[in-house]
């Protein structure tokens, strides 16, 4: 075919992409030649990719909006901001791990080239502007995820999680390719411009409504709704902490950047089919997440059904489908992952070898043990349960606004009564710190770096409750 | 800005406080002191200016998107709320400095009643709603620490909590309501809402921003049927109920629905549910205030029945209501304060606060028991004391009430009967502690507190007495302003008079005076009563209680029953929730249309025939599914029938690959096999079958509509181009292969690449693996040599079968072939020796290492890519040109051909690749078991 010609695609925009992708497979490559004694190498490599990557991710930001490689692929302002959350947010990640995963004996090369992998998932589900390029980049960070559940392999709960995890999200992904492969049937495109100008004109086909149907199973599997939300607590629970901590943050900023990229500027004409499914989604899960929270007595469970909640809030912003309700979903995420970061640390902080610190019972009288952490636990709670001054109750305002400006006020008053119900729980978790003797006085172990790390964490959760502001402004859809 | 420091000083003194502590114990309560003072007196210089009917409003923009606007004001109402709570706030922190004793902390106490100060300041002086909504929360935050105080007494931590449950549950429901009365308003600015009551009255969404923001207030003032956690916040230190619990949080409800005044009240709602919640919290509380036998806990009942007397005020929407309610609020915070002040004293000198041993305190402590008594009979409503003008007050608007119609006497009687309740309850706190004989067994001889410990009451007490005698002169101009600020309109006529003239509302008074009177004598038999008619208390406590283990234990049955941990559960939920989703839709959209017409459905024997043996065999697949070879041979059956619906349908080269890759796979499924039992136990009940039957048969279904609707619909397809463009651009007549090596020639080489990375994947899971040699018994395999017959037949066929691959292979461009279904012919033929004549016999024969075949063959593919770049094209080019070969003919040598060759080689090599590795596992468990 000698005659086509041939385009060089613009790589500027990807520059990022490439970066971490050159970088992840030197540091799988370099890794094999560390010792155990030099494997901190790769653990610092893999932070300055991280580093590097928000650096040429600013470096290369811009107002306008850029489509490369024949329009499936876009680099927009809100793709470089949740891209910078997401780098920010694994960055993190790792360093809460170091000490954790060195005391189980799992400070190994394949965690971080893993975690670098599913970084750059993300940041192609964030850019993807085809479904095709949609669906790679959720594979990719798919397939790190599953590896890293069963990464700590002498685990019969991790290897259990994993394997569930696997199953029902390699069914999960299937739905979602099938609804693609019927919106692709439909609209004979699989650019996402392509198929909003299709769908601009027909809009009530059945094939069309059956493909957005299973893609939206695929999108609510992913996100962890109700009722495609149970992988969510096993898999919580079964991985390592430290896994925990990579699968309950940075992948949901991701997720959202999907639902986006696909209800929104794919199927956006399709506002009125999928609000109404995604008003069931979201009520479910504030429901059933607050309520099964209740009882549980694993914090890591505990914090799991709370992300399915928070889940619900997250699709209150988006299905409102305006402006404003779409950046302010976005404020809910950024401000969740920040919120889930720090709670899942510190159960990290709290662990040593042979102890997972993941029972609620755990955290008895930590503030006698170490009043700091134990504050600084109180303002993640509290934020997490949207207490004013601190940014989880901006959150929790900005999305609820969003619902009352589309009149749907039961919506709004029915998340603000489970939200209440959602207080109880949070405020359990300080009730034992404060209000309980310690059953267990060991010295806690956590480095400095981790501390400072989780203080400049809870901080800005209080600091970001003063001045809103300064978050919000960068939330821009479009 | 003035403005904002008043509110940053104390919260400043959140930190402040305890640092000062290290100067010394009393260094936290002189910092609090100092800096509550500098407040007050900011407080101060501002006045003037509110009492000349200003409105001082700062703002400064915070999230200007959200409408959220860092905004203060002050008005009368501020005025007079702030006022309450800096000069309350001064006594409560000199009384409490001699409160604690040495064994609690000052730091901590000083820092959260600082917290707590600045944020109720922040409720009263907020101009935006949401500001005024988080100081709200804060509020509730600080008076959780506060109650809390004493950390080690499981009834502080347990009332804490159940307080910060109800309040800041309150807070939410408040928060929404203030996001209801924004949109409806546009904005969330005082001055706008307070001036747009029509406007908010007459919207749809008035019910429920109405009811919600009345939640709000009615759990924070503690209001029938959310006042149980009131008594249970008891469990404070004494400073912290006097502080919170009389003077200042439990007022916010109150302030909010002074605050709101203008904009919500007038309708018949507000009417029916504020002056219903006020009126069954008046007479309700203050019965069981009559009860009580602990000091604090008959005063938390008094607290909440004055405080129901003031939302009923409220409740009745008219400016005088208003003005008593305003004024009713500055005396409630006078006397009570010093009554908890005095209990405080009592508890903390006798070391108990059971009226049933406390009696006759009076010859202890005499000039406490004095104040004490002023300020009980304040509460109580005896004339010159301050209690007795709002009470009066409260009685004439009972009275002018038209709204209730027929029943309106019903509201003037049951106030009186509150009244009597107080004149009781007044009495015994009264008689009972300092009176009434001697005390029982007390702790500790009581005498009267240190000096400075009493001036906070003394103070209160004085201001009690100058306002019930002098009201006009006193209270006057401060009420007026107050008022003005609630009403934001001008102020109706009143008159602070203490006496009107003998009329009603002073028969009233009179009575409730009198019946009080009488119950104190009747005490001991109406206590009898009362324990017969109510022995036990089943309280709004109780219902909280109950409801809270109800949501626990149906949070546990949800977990049971969603949760439980098991795959197939989960995998039900999530098919069946997708067919639901995916029936609602098609549901909803209008039924599919299907083409039932003969053209799209060529229906004849062998097509029925052939469905028919295909169903079959997929049924068996699944019925066998325990048996594991007959399972294996029903796939294979499958794979069969859909090789042959290719040839069916005209697709030869489809067909071929699909029976090459059904040999091999079941070749390769065979050899697994071996290492696992025959057969597997049933593990699933029967119920579960049918569910799972179910659900794959409905989801079996729905896709075979779907895919029906989709096939039977019109549509457009791409095979017209490649049909086109196969000869001119690719030079081979068979298209299949004309896509796959040169159209789609980079896929393929991905794909080819995929399944070399899976080779080698194989390779490192089998390398070296060791699995438990076959299990004996009646699931095992049997042993057998490989047949003679057939190994004879096989060798020779070796050769035949390569040619017959070449030939596929060579021939592919133009007719069914090709690299792929060469290979896998190729594999199969090298399988067949394996089989036929055993691993060890085909191994010494067989010395070639996979690893380089597959690298061969990609190294081919990627090269024959590579080659059309010195051609100056783009990677994987093809060109072609036509061979005249003397016994073949015509033929076409195309540069695809190379690239098939590395297809070709890679697919061989990974066949026999996998085999190796699954024979040579096979090998060492036969040597294992040999041994």
């Amino acid at each position: 075919m000698a005659n086509v010609s041939f385009v060089m695609p613009n790589f500027v925009p990807a520059i990022p992409e490439m970066f971490v992708l050159g970088m992840a497979c030197a540091i799988l490559i370099l890794d094999l030649f560390f010792s155990d004694k030099d494997r901190v190498v790769t653990y610092l490599l893999s932070v300055a990719t991280l580093v590097g990557a928000a650096i040429l991710t600013i470096a290369l930001s811009t107002d306008t909006r850029e489509l490369t490689f024949n329009g499936s692929f876009v680099r927009d302002p809100m793709g470089d901001v949740l891209k910078v959350f997401i780098y920010v947010v694994t960055a993190f990640t790792f360093i809460y791990s170091r000490r954790y995963l060195e005391a189980r004996g799992l400070f190994k090369g394949e965690y971080f080239v893993l975690g670098l992998f599913g970084v750059l998932g993300m940041m192609v589900m964030v850019s993807a502007h085809n479904m095709l390029t949609l669906y790679m980049g959720l594979e990719l960070l798919s397939l790190s995820m599953y590896a890293m559940v069963a990464f700590q392999r002498d685990s019969l709960k991790a290897t259990e999680a994993a394997m569930k995890y696997f199953i029902l999200g390699a069914l999960a992904s299937g739905m979602l390719l099938y609804g693609m492969s019927l919106i692709y049937g439909m609209s004979g495109s699989l650019d996402l411009a392509e198929i909003a100008a299709y769908v601009a004109l027909n809009n009530t086909n059945v094939v069309l409504m059956l493909g957005l149907v299973f893609a939206i199973v695929g999108l609510a599997f992913k996100l962890g709704a109700v009722p495609f939300h149970m992988w969510v607590p096993d898999v919580y629970h079964g991985a390592p902490t430290s896994v925990t901590l990579y699968i309950g943050t940075a992948p949901k900023i991701a997720a959202f950047a999907m639902v986006m990229r696909l209800l929104v500027e794919g199927l956006g004409d399709l506002h009125h089919q999928w609000q109404d499914m995604l008003i069931v989604l979201a009520v479910l899960s504030i429901a059933l997440g607050n309520v099964i929270a209740i009882a549980q007595t694993n914090i890591k469970r505990m914090l799991a059904y709370s992300t399915i909640s928070h889940v619900g809030f997250i699709l209150l912003g988006i299905l409102a489908g305006t402006e404003n309700g779409y950046s302010s979903a976005m404020f809910y995420v950024v401000v969740y992952t920040l919120m889930s970061l720090g709670g899942f640390a510190m159960i990290i902080m709290l662990s040593r070898a042979g102890f997972e610190a993941d029972k609620l019972d755990d955290f008895k009288g930590l503030n006698d043990r170490s009043p700091w952490l134990a504050l600084m636990m109180l303002v993640l709670m509290f934020s997490m349960a949207g207490v004013p001054p601190t940014v989880g109750f901006y959150a929790k305002l900005s999305v609820l606004q969003a619902v009352v400006q589309v009149e749907l006020v039961w919506l709004a008053v029915y998340a603000v009564v489970f939200s209440v119900i959602g207080a109880f729980y949070y405020l359990r978790v300080v009730k034992v710190m404060y209000f309980d003797k310690p059953d267990d006085t060991t010295p806690l172990e956590a480095s400095m770096a981790e501390r400072i790390v989780i203080s400049a964490n809870s901080l800005a959760m209080l600091a970001l409750g003063i001045f809103p502001a300064v978050l919000m402004q960068l939330m821009v859809i479009r | 800005m003035t403005l904002l420091l008043i509110i940053l000083i104390p919260l400043l003194g959140t930190l402040l406080a305890p640092a000062a502590a290290v100067r010394g114990r009393m260094g936290a309560a002189v910092m609090a002191g100092a800096l509550t003072a500098t407040a007050l007196a900011l407080l101060f210089t501002l006045a003037p200016r509110v009492f000349g009917g200003e409105t001082i409003v700062v703002s400064w923009a915070w999230m200007a998107d959200l409408g959220l606007y860092f905004s203060l004001r002050l008005d009368g109402l501020g005025l007079l709320f702030a006022l309450l709570i800096l000069g309350i706030g001064l006594l409560v922190i000199l009384y409490a400095a001699y409160y604690l004793s040495p064994k609690d902390s000052m730091p901590k106490f000083f820092s959260y009643m600082m917290l707590f100060m600045g944020a109720m300041l922040g409720v009263v002086l907020s101009e935006n709603l949401i500001l005024l909504l988080m100081f709200w929360e804060l509020t509730s935050l600080s008076s959780f620490l506060l109650v809390s105080y004493w950390r080690h007494r499981a009834d502080a931590r347990q009332g804490a909590r159940m307080a910060l449950a109800v309040t800041g549950g309150g807070g939410l429901c408040l928060l929404a309501g203030i996001l209801l009365l924004g949109e409806i308003v546009g904005s969330y600015e005082l001055s706008v809402v307070l001036v747009s009551a029509e406007l908010i009255q007459s919207h749809d969404l008035y019910t429920p921003a109405l009811i919600l923001i009345l939640l709000g207030a009615f759990t924070k003032s503690a209001q029938f049927p959310f006042h149980f956690w009131l008594p249970h916040a008891m469990a404070a230190p004494t400073p912290v109920s006097a502080y919170l619990h009389s003077a200042t949080m439990v007022k916010a409800g109150v302030f909010l629905l002074a605050r709101l005044h203008p904009a919500l009240a007038g309708s018949d709602l507000w009417f029916y549910l504020v002056t219903g919640a006020g009126l069954t919290t008046l007479v309700f509380a203050a019965y069981v205030a009559l009860f009580k036998h602990d000091l604090k806990g008959l005063l938390a009942y008094s607290t909440i029945s004055h405080l129901g007397l003031i939302t009923l005020l409220f409740g009745f929407g008219t400016p005088l209501a208003a003005v008593a309610g305003v004024f009713h609020i500055i005396n409630h915070a006078t006397f009570k304060a010093s009554l908890f002040m005095a209990a405080g004293i009592i508890d903390h000198e006798a070391g108990t606060r059971d009226m049933r041993r406390l009696n006759g305190l009076f010859k202890y402590m005499p000039y406490t028991a004095l104040l004490a008594m002023v300020a009980a009979a304040s509460m109580a409503g005896v004339p010159l004391l301050n209690g007795f003008l709002s009470k009066e007050m409260f009685f004439v608007e009972t009275l002018h009430l038209q709204r209730f119609g027929d029943w309106a006497w019903l509201i003037p009687v049951l106030a009186t009967v509150a009244g009597i309740f107080a004149v009781g309850y007044s009495l015994r706190f009264i008689h009972d502690v300092f009176f009434n004989g001697e005390p029982k067994d007390l702790p500790q001889i009581p005498h009267e507190p240190p000096r400075w410990m009493k001036v906070p009451v003394e103070i209160l007490v004085v201001l009690c007495l100058l306002v019930g005698m002098l009201p006009a002169f006193t209270v006057g101009p401060l009420l007026a302003t107050a008022a003005g600020g609630v009403l934001q309109a001008p102020l109706p006529e009143y008159s602070l008079a203490i006496w009107h003239g003998f009329n009603t509302a002073l028969m009233m008074s009179i009575i409730a005076l009198i019946g009080g009177g009488l119950f104190y004598l009747l005490r001991h038999k109406l206590f009898d009563l009362h324990g017969r008619l109510l022995p036990n208390e089943f309280g709004a406590k109780q219902i909280f209680d109950i409801l809270v283990k109800a949501v626990v234990d149906l949070s546990r049955a949800i977990t049971r029953l969603l949760e439980n941990g098991s795959l197939q559960r989960y995998m039900a939920l999530l098919v069946g929730s997708a067919i639901v989703v995916g029936v609602y839709a098609a549901l909803q959209h209008g039924a599919m249309s299907f083409d039932m017409s003969a053209s799209s459905m060529p229906v004849n024997a062998v097509s029925v025939t052939a469905s028919i043996a295909l169903i079959v065999a997929a049924l068996a697949t699944v019925l066998f599914h325990r048996h594991r070879l007959p399972t294996l041979l029903m796939l294979g059956v499958v794979g069969l029938f859909v090789s042959l619906a290719f040839v069916y349908f005209s697709a030869p080269d489809l067909a071929l690959t699909q029976l090459s890759v059904e040999v091999v796979t079941i070749i390769l499924l065979l050899l697994a096999l071996h290492f696992l039992p025959q057969e597997s136990q049933p593990e699933s009940s029967s119920a579960r079958r049918l569910r799972d039957a179910l659900l794959a048969g409905t989801a079996g279904l729905g896709i075979a509509a779907l895919t029906w609707a989709i096939l039977t619909a019109p549509f457009e397809t791409l095979s017209g181009y490649y049909l086109e463009q196969s000869v001119p651009g690719g030079g081979g007549k068979n298209v299949v292969n004309v896509i796959l090596v040169d159209f789609r020639g980079f896929d393929t080489f991905g794909e080819i690449t995929v399944l070399a990375i899976a080779a080698i994947g194989i390779h490192a899971l089998l390398y070296n693996l060791f699995v438990n040699p076959n299990p004996a018994g009646p699931h095992g395999w049997a042993t057998s040599r490989p047949p003679l017959l057939l190994s004879v037949i096989c060798r020779p066929l070796l050769p035949l079968a390569l040619l017959v691959a070449l030939y596929l292979m060579l021939r592919g461009h133009n007719a069914p072939g090709g690299g792929f279904i060469a290979g896998l012919v190729a594999g199969v033929a090298l399988v067949m020796q394996y089989l036929a004549s055993g691993l060890d016999w085909t191994n010494a024969r067989m010395k070639i290492d996979y690893f380089k075949v597959i690298a061969a063959g990609l190294a081919i593919a990627l090269a024959t890519g590579v080659a059309s770049w010195f051609f100056a094209h783009p990677f994987m080019t093809t060109t072609f040109t036509h061979v005249h070969w003397p016994v073949v003919g015509e033929f076409e040598v195309a540069s695809a051909m190379v690239f098939d060759l590395g297809v070709f080689l890679t697919v061989v090599g990974i066949t026999m690749l996998i085999l190796a590795e699954l024979g040579k596992l096979s090998g060492a468990v036969k040597q294992g078991g040999g041994r």
